[in-house]
């Protein structure tokens, strides 16, 4: 496609007094065919101006603009097929820098370049930049294929019923499978229910039957049990999914992986996958023909109960370490807090608050010891002994259930029974505080905060001590029953549920990361799991009650949907949701180096026998990580490649023989930190006129050979901006900073071979409201550059 | 804190307090809002946070002997910031009042005062006395002539009756349970580490009482609460007229015995003015009283128990059936001011024979407690 640029100016919002226009015109190369300003682009009469550029003569078709930041108008600046490149004078010149007629250091009379000289070279980069770019995408164009649209939901409790017949009322289909052999889950086994209504104070009649009844009724649901999944292959639209009977052996199961080493650079591979033939099970990438095809998948296979870490005893001693002596306990490890100080296995009458709940679906509470009506129930909340272990799976209905358990204790029992709760935390979020308040309107419910510690046997009771209580000290108190209040452990922490035949393993990764929650980013992007075209539901996504499984159902049936038409457009589903663009790979320089493979946050390529890549468009959600990985460089987008950027590191014009005027590369992540440079201009702060920012779509996307070429061409300095990695982390693609925290580490070598300083390099994780300490950030950094003087490299 | 406290809550105390004017006791959820904003707890171990779990803990042994809900004073601003409407003010005051009940002797005395069904009994008793006395000795009937309330109601009488109520029944009810009463919280303060020294040494003890009079005469703890500042006026003029009438109750007695001078006197005589002065403060600080409970102070603030309105009325009756009797008497009403008279006398039989189980034991028990807490917080005199 031959371009021919059209480049237009504003003028508004400030950019005609802060710069020379004219000065900025004459820059713009004479083969560009149009170059116009006008006072306010975004005017009709702007836009005009734009359109008449596309439809005359001149044949516009890549649209320069250099007004505001590409993240807003972008409406008003959408030409259809027209490539359209935005250079961001507003926020990021005009906005954040004042055009004083000063000298860098000193003032009026000081030394350096003039600060509004400065700053006008900035836009002239920026513009360049921008040009250079827009010569080098190109529109791109959707990936379409034929496929499903039917929906799998993966579990037949309340959450997978529900979540069939949201799907059902839209007019989708759905299948729920189910392991065991009737649809229900624990919600059957439940004798009352939390409040969902006004005035949410008293307990209510379980829906559940209601919804298996509706459910079974529907045309558009199928229900089918005792059946697991064996193998998921393929990606959203075109799920081919084998089913077993629970509890049985296929041979579609995935093979278990050979264990690696940790941080070994291999995925973990399946034995002899290699030498596997395509038709052999063995094989993941092997098609089972007879396999059902769906579209999307809702994964809705709830939890087991909490349960702390086993006590060292079972474990063998470690190498160097003395084995214990015949007929001495071993030391109970610290790490390791359990149930066994509470009684539980120890004393009969001291049970879950899941056993509780079987109980007294069924009748009366009473005593497993003796049989008798219990007239006094002590409700233990996280019984990880002050360590708030559970915390993770607790959420809040630990404290739901106990004060639901605790008004069965006082309906089963007279006017003199007693319930007690000890809690760490009493968390009623919502509407759910009426509940809390009705409870402990009961003259018979106590409630303290409070870290049990010991549960004894006294006469046929038990005796619970309790250390930190609100009353003031230390208590015991003596009680029938005792009950641990255990948390909601998603299913997926420890199985991997779902069978993947990724070449990434069977399970979702990185489970650590949210304490075995398969989310891919639980605050911003709930329902969306690691693998594109599953979404969690109910406890497999947090532990909940019956009502929010119910709500939650209908969010991740709406994800499902959404991922579904979108794979049908052809288009990336989230979440950059819309997005055309796919990676693309020049096959005949892959070196199989499998880095793009194992480094896809979500699963999405596979690989075949020589490890060459296999891309599954419909997984990708297009953070360019694969691209940033390649160390060959042969993984890009339409229009956003290895080339465009670095034609655009190459477009920074890099003043020679100047001590002052320095030049720092920012490549700044667009979903936190470049926002947040928007917002240092929207809040009028201000930061070095040396520096020169570079969105891109994620710091995983960032390929080093940026880094190089920037610091080959006499670039002072680069910084990487992009959001938090580790345990809270807020990177929109799993691991995209971390990621490139590595790749860094490596170019750090790099830099020494070269006599470069390893400060010249920087990466900076930031959160998008924290756009006030980006000045700071920038200007330590230039402290920093300035140290290590000018890069020797300028001017080769 | 190695020795744990065997809890044992006890339903029917939460029961009680709740009908005492603690019906809110169960809404607390240990926020502390309340011991922040408290003017008068003491930064260690602050009221009535703690007193507000154990209240719904039911715990009695924690509450009744705990000399810091007599620090309270109820100006109600807990109440008024407590995020719950727990109203702690009021808790506070309901414990108070069970306390009055459980030393109270004889047991079954402290329990009839506070409790709202047995008004008429409490009336009936003193009723009866007189009755009994005056259709024995031939009085009960309405005098001739120049009204006189002695010719009505002999005065040898009207001692026969208040002289052993004063002397007898006074010191030896009262005595028992303010003997209680100050064990238990010394036992207490010194069971929750409250007390700086675990003796109680008379002497000492009594210095700090003397100590603790002007603080209360000046109702300066009283005037820190914003809540319900206003209350401080009306409660000060109800104590003061309260003393003036004792003083004067005495300056009569020995112009009677000693010195021979039996009444009416004139109304210009500056005690019987003193008198008069006193029972109109005492009118006013009732009125006050009655309006300042009854005023609008949000959902937090409660308008008070059967306990504290017993004692309210009664007063207010007390200075009207007074006043009422002297006017109708000035007036030449015999039928209406005989009658006054004797009302007269059953209300002042009733504060009597009642002080120890009413709200009115508050007078001593908060006396004590305060002089107490002051003893064991080794606080010096000011
Ligand atoms: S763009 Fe991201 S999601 Fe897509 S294949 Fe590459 S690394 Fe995977
Ligand atoms: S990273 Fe590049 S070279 Fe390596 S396997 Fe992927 S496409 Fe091939
Ligand atoms: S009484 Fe009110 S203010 Fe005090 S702790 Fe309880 S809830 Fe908080
Ligand atoms: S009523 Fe007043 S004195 Fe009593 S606890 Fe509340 S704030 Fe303190």
């Amino acid at each position: 496609m031959e371009k021919k640029l059209g480049v237009y100016i504003c003028k508004g919002c400030g950019i005609g007094e802060a710069l020379d226009i004219e000065k900025l015109e004459k820059k713009v190369p004479p083969k560009v065919k149009i170059c116009k300003s006008h006072p306010i682009m975004c005017s009709p009469e702007g836009i005009e101006l734009i359109k008449q550029g596309i439809a005359g003569e001149e044949g516009v078709n890549t649209v320069v603009i250099a007004a505001c930041s590409r993240r807003v108008l972008y409406d008003v600046f959408d030409f259809g097929p027209v490539i359209v490149e935005r250079v961001n004078l507003r926020e990021g010149v005009v906005w954040s820098h004042k055009p004083e007629e000063k000298r860098m250091t000193g003032g009026e009379e000081g030394e350096g370049p003039r600060v509004d000289e400065l700053i006008q070279e900035m836009a002239e980069d920026y513009l360049r930049m921008g040009m250079a770019e827009a010569e080098r995408v190109l529109p791109p164009e959707p990936y379409k294929e034929t496929i499903d649209k039917k929906i799998m939901v993966m579990g037949g409790g309340i959450t997978g019923l529900s979540a069939a017949l949201e799907v059902a009322k839209v007019g989708y289909e759905a299948t729920v499978i189910e392991k065991g052999p009737q649809v229900g889950g624990f919600a059957v086994k439940m004798r009352k229910q939390t409040p969902s209504s006004y005035p949410y104070e008293d307990l209510q009649e379980p829906v559940i039957q209601q919804i298996i009844k509706e459910a079974e009724a529907h045309p558009k649901i199928e229900i089918r049990t005792g059946l697991e999944v064996a193998r998921i292959a393929g990606s959203p639209g075109l799920f081919d999914v084998t089913f077993k009977q629970a509890g049985t052996k296929s041979k579609w199961d995935i093979p278990e992986p050979v264990e690696v080493d940790e941080g070994a650079e291999a995925p973990p591979q399946p034995p002899d996958a290699d030498k596997a033939t395509p038709e052999d099970p063995a094989n993941i990438l092997a098609k089972d023909t007879d396999a059902d095809r769906f579209g999307a998948i809702v994964l809705a296979t709830g939890w087991k109960p909490w349960e702390p870490q086993e006590q060292g005893a079972a474990e063998e001693p470690k190498e160097g370490e003395e084995p214990p002596k015949e007929g001495e306990e071993p030391e109970p490890k610290e790490e390791g807090p359990n149930y066994e100080h509470l009684g539980l296995g120890k004393f009969p009458d001291v049970i879950t608050n899941v056993a509780l709940e079987e109980m007294a679906a069924k009748g009366k509470i009473l005593r497993p010891s003796d049989g008798k009506p219990a007239a006094s129930v002590a409700f233990v909340q996280c019984p990880g002994q002050g360590t708030d272990e559970d915390f993770p799976y607790a959420s809040s209905i630990t404290s739901m259930v106990a004060l639901k358990q605790a008004k069965y204790v006082r309906e089963d029992g007279g006017d003199d029974t007693k319930a007690y709760i000890f809690y760490q935390h009493m968390r009623t979020p919502g509407q759910n505080e009426y509940f809390y308040k009705s409870a402990q309107q009961d003259d018979g419910i106590f409630l303290t905060k409070g870290d049990v510690v010991s549960v004894s046997q006294n006469g046929d009771g038990l005796v619970l001590e309790a250390n930190d209580t609100l009353l003031g000290e230390n208590i015991k108190v003596s009680a029938d029953m005792v009950v641990l209040g255990t948390g909601m452990v998603p299913i997926t922490r420890d199985e991997p549920v779902l069978n993947f035949a990724y070449r990434q393993g069977a399970g979702f990764r990185d489970l650590d990361l949210f304490d075995g929650y398969p989310d891919s980013n639980f605050i911003c992007f709930p329902y969306e799991t690691r693998r594109t075209g599953i979404y969690a539901a109910g406890c497999a996504r947090r532990a909940m009650g019956i009502q929010e499984c119910i709500e939650d159902a209908a969010g991740a049936v709406l994800k499902a949907i959404q991922c579904l038409e979108s794979a049908h457009r052809g288009v990336s589903v989230h979440p950059r949701s819309g997005d055309m663009t796919f990676p693309d790979f020049f096959f005949q320089r892959c070196t199989q180096c499998k880095r793009c493979t194992e480094e896809c946050p979500f699963g999405a390529l596979d690989d075949d026998e020589k490890g060459t890549p296999l891309p599954n468009p419909t997984r990708c959600r297009r953070c360019g990580t694969c691209m940033g990985a390649c160390p060959e460089r042969i993984v890009g987008f339409a229009d956003y490649n290895i080339d465009s950027i670095g034609s655009m590191v190459k477009a920074i014009e890099v003043p020679e023989d100047d001590d002052e005027n320095l030049r720092v590369l920012v490549l700044a992540c667009e979903n936190d930190a470049y926002p947040a440079f928007d917002m240092v201009g929207l809040h009028r702060l201000s930061y070095s006129p040396l520096v020169r920012i570079i969105p891109v779509r994620c710091l995983g996307s960032v390929n080093v050979v940026w880094i190089k070429d920037a610091l080959s061409k006499g670039i002072d300095g680069i910084m990487t901006i992009g959001c938090k990695f580790g345990d809270d982390y807020q990177c929109h693609f799993i691991k995209g900073s971390e990621l490139l925290d590595i790749r860094m580490d490596k170019i750090g070598e790099a830099l020494k071979s070269l006599a470069l300083e390893k400060e010249r390099v920087q990466q900076v994780q930031i959160a998008i409201d924290e756009y006030d300490k980006i000045p700071g950030i920038i200007e330590e950094f230039m402290e920093t550059i300035q140290g290590v003087g000018p890069n020797p490299f300028k001017g080769f | 804190m190695a020795n744990s406290y065997w809890v044992e809550p006890d339903v029917k105390f939460v029961r009680q307090l709740k009908t005492m004017g603690g019906d809110t006791l169960k809404k607390c959820y240990q926020c502390a809002t309340c011991s922040v904003v408290c003017p008068i707890s003491p930064e260690e171990r602050p009221f009535p946070r703690k007193e507000m779990i154990a209240a719904q803990w039911g715990l009695k042994d924690k509450l009744v002997g705990n000399m810091d809900v007599w620090l309270c004073h109820q100006c109600n601003d807990c109440s008024t910031y407590c995020p719950r409407g727990a109203k702690p003010g009021d808790i506070l005051n309901a414990v108070r009042g069970m306390t009055i009940t459980e030393y109270a002797w004889p047991g079954w005395l402290g329990k009839i005062v506070p409790d709202a069904r047995f008004w008429w009994l409490l009336l009936a008793i003193p009723i009866a006395i007189f009755l009994v006395l005056l259709g024995a000795t031939g009085y009960l009937k309405i005098p001739e002539g120049e009204i006189e309330f002695a010719k009505f109601f002999p005065t040898l009488l009207v001692d026969l009756v208040f002289v052993p109520l004063a002397t007898l029944w006074i010191p030896l009810t009262f005595g028992i349970g303010i003997s209680r009463f100050m064990k238990a919280i010394h036992n207490n303060a010194v069971a929750e580490g409250k007390a700086k020294r675990n003796d109680l040494n008379i002497p000492d003890f009594l210095k700090s009482l003397v100590c603790t009079i002007p603080t209360i005469l000046s109702h300066s703890k009283f005037s820190q609460c914003t809540a319900n500042k206003d209350r401080y006026l009306a409660h000060l003029l109800v104590l003061f007229s309260f003393a003036g009438l004792f003083v004067v109750t005495n300056i009569f007695f020995v112009a009677l015995y000693i010195l021979q001078l039996p009444g009416p006197y004139s109304q210009a005589n500056p005690v019987k003015i003193f008198a008069n002065l006193n029972a109109i403060a005492l009118l006013v600080g009732v009125i006050l009283m009655i309006s300042n409970r009854l005023k609008d102070r949000g959902p937090n603030v409660g308008k008070g128990s059967y306990f504290d309105w017993s004692l309210i009325l009664l007063v207010l009756g007390l200075v009207a059936t007074g006043g009422l009797s002297e006017l109708t008497r000035l007036a030449h009403l015999p039928s209406i001011a005989y009658p006054m008279y004797f009302a007269h006398l059953v209300f002042v039989f009733c504060l009597f024979a009642y002080l120890p189980f009413s709200k009115l034991a508050h007078l001593v028990y908060r006396t004590l407690a305060m002089a107490y807490s002051r003893y064991a917080l080794r606080e010096p005199c000011e």
